[in-house]
């Protein structure tokens, strides 16, 4: 199936980019405001997928290994990564907001 | 994509394998290139060393393999724990540390060639006497030069391994992993050296 890739930064001068106008799909009732996106939609699909199915897996690496086809610390190494990348994204986001 | 997997079981099979099935395998695949170097009296003297010549019982082929994989594992182990950006489990490193020696069997192999080993017992010969034996044949050294390639470029081989398994197993901090790699096998050849000569010095 075709995922759209969520825009997260501005094209124009690659600030971090807030979500403007939400809708209801059924009702079709917008509202506008502005909302951060939060930490993990900065991550990649690949990487929202890993914390997915890592939650699936009640937070086992284990079984994250055993899903993924690799070695225990390959997945540890991954995790680490993804932790790492949350970290800069939160400070980031967090030195935005003043 | 069919070609960089088979790229990656070649030179950093961790990806994949580690802890106790790497432990297994690696332990099996030390024992049987100790037991083929005893048939060329070839011994893996220290973690980067191989010198072929010197007869010892079977038991000592055996045990150079496993002292060396423990001095390196020993060494990578206390550098991991400084270096690591969290924590890793001994097993992995222990295990992946095993595994990262198994090419070590194809220098084993190539030291059962008798060209090979005619050709050492020449230049044994040869330093003894200062002069060039009868049995010297050219056949016989463009083999000798043929294994010592072989054997060097298996050692860069086991070398990268063994540094895969250390950056896999400790995922050491950016800019960490090859000065403390380095470092760490230095330390860990010293050891092994010691030990195996104390150890050789009672055979």
């Amino acid at each position: 199936m075709f995922m759209k890739n969520l825009p997260k930064y501005c094209p124009s001068c690659s600030s971090p980019l807030s979500v403007k106008r939400l809708q209801c799909e059924t009702c079709e009732t917008e509202v506008e405001g502005l909302y951060p996106l939060p930490p993990l939609s900065g991550l990649a699909n690949e990487e929202q997928a890993f914390i997915l199915n890592f939650i699936k897996a009640s937070g086992s690496l284990k079984e994250m290994a055993k899903l993924m086809g690799v070695s225990y610390p390959t997945v540890r190494n991954r995790l680490n990564e993804i932790i790492e990348k949350i970290q800069t994204l939160e400070t980031s986001q967090g030195a935005e907001n003043g | 994509m069919v070609n960089s997997k088979k790229s990656t079981w070649l030179f950093n099979p961790f990806t994949y394998i580690a802890g106790w099935q790497a432990l297994l395998i690696g332990l099996i695949l030390i024992l049987v290139t100790g037991y083929i170097g005893s048939l060329s009296n070839t011994h893996f003297d220290g973690v980067l060393d191989t010198h072929t010549g010197r007869s010892a019982p079977l038991w000592f082929f055996l045990i150079t393999g496993i002292i060396n994989w423990l001095c390196m594992g020993v060494v990578l182990w206390l550098f991991g724990k400084k270096a690591s950006k969290g924590t890793f489990r001994s097993i992995d490193l222990f295990g992946t540390q095993a595994l990262a020696r198994w090419p070590l069997i194809f220098t084993a192999l190539a030291c059962t060639i008798l060209a090979y080993t005619r050709f050492i017992h020449t230049l044994i010969e040869l330093t003894r006497t200062q002069k060039m034996p009868e049995t010297f044949s050219l056949i016989d050294a463009s083999v000798f030069g043929l294994v010592v390639f072989v054997m060097l470029a298996v050692l860069c081989w086991t070398v990268r391994l063994m540094y895969m398994s250390y950056k896999v197993s400790c995922d050491p901090a950016e800019g960490k992993a090859k000065k403390t790699f380095i470092i760490g096998l230095i330390v860990a050849e010293i050891l092994s050296k010691v030990v195996l000569i104390a150890l050789m010095a009672n055979v």
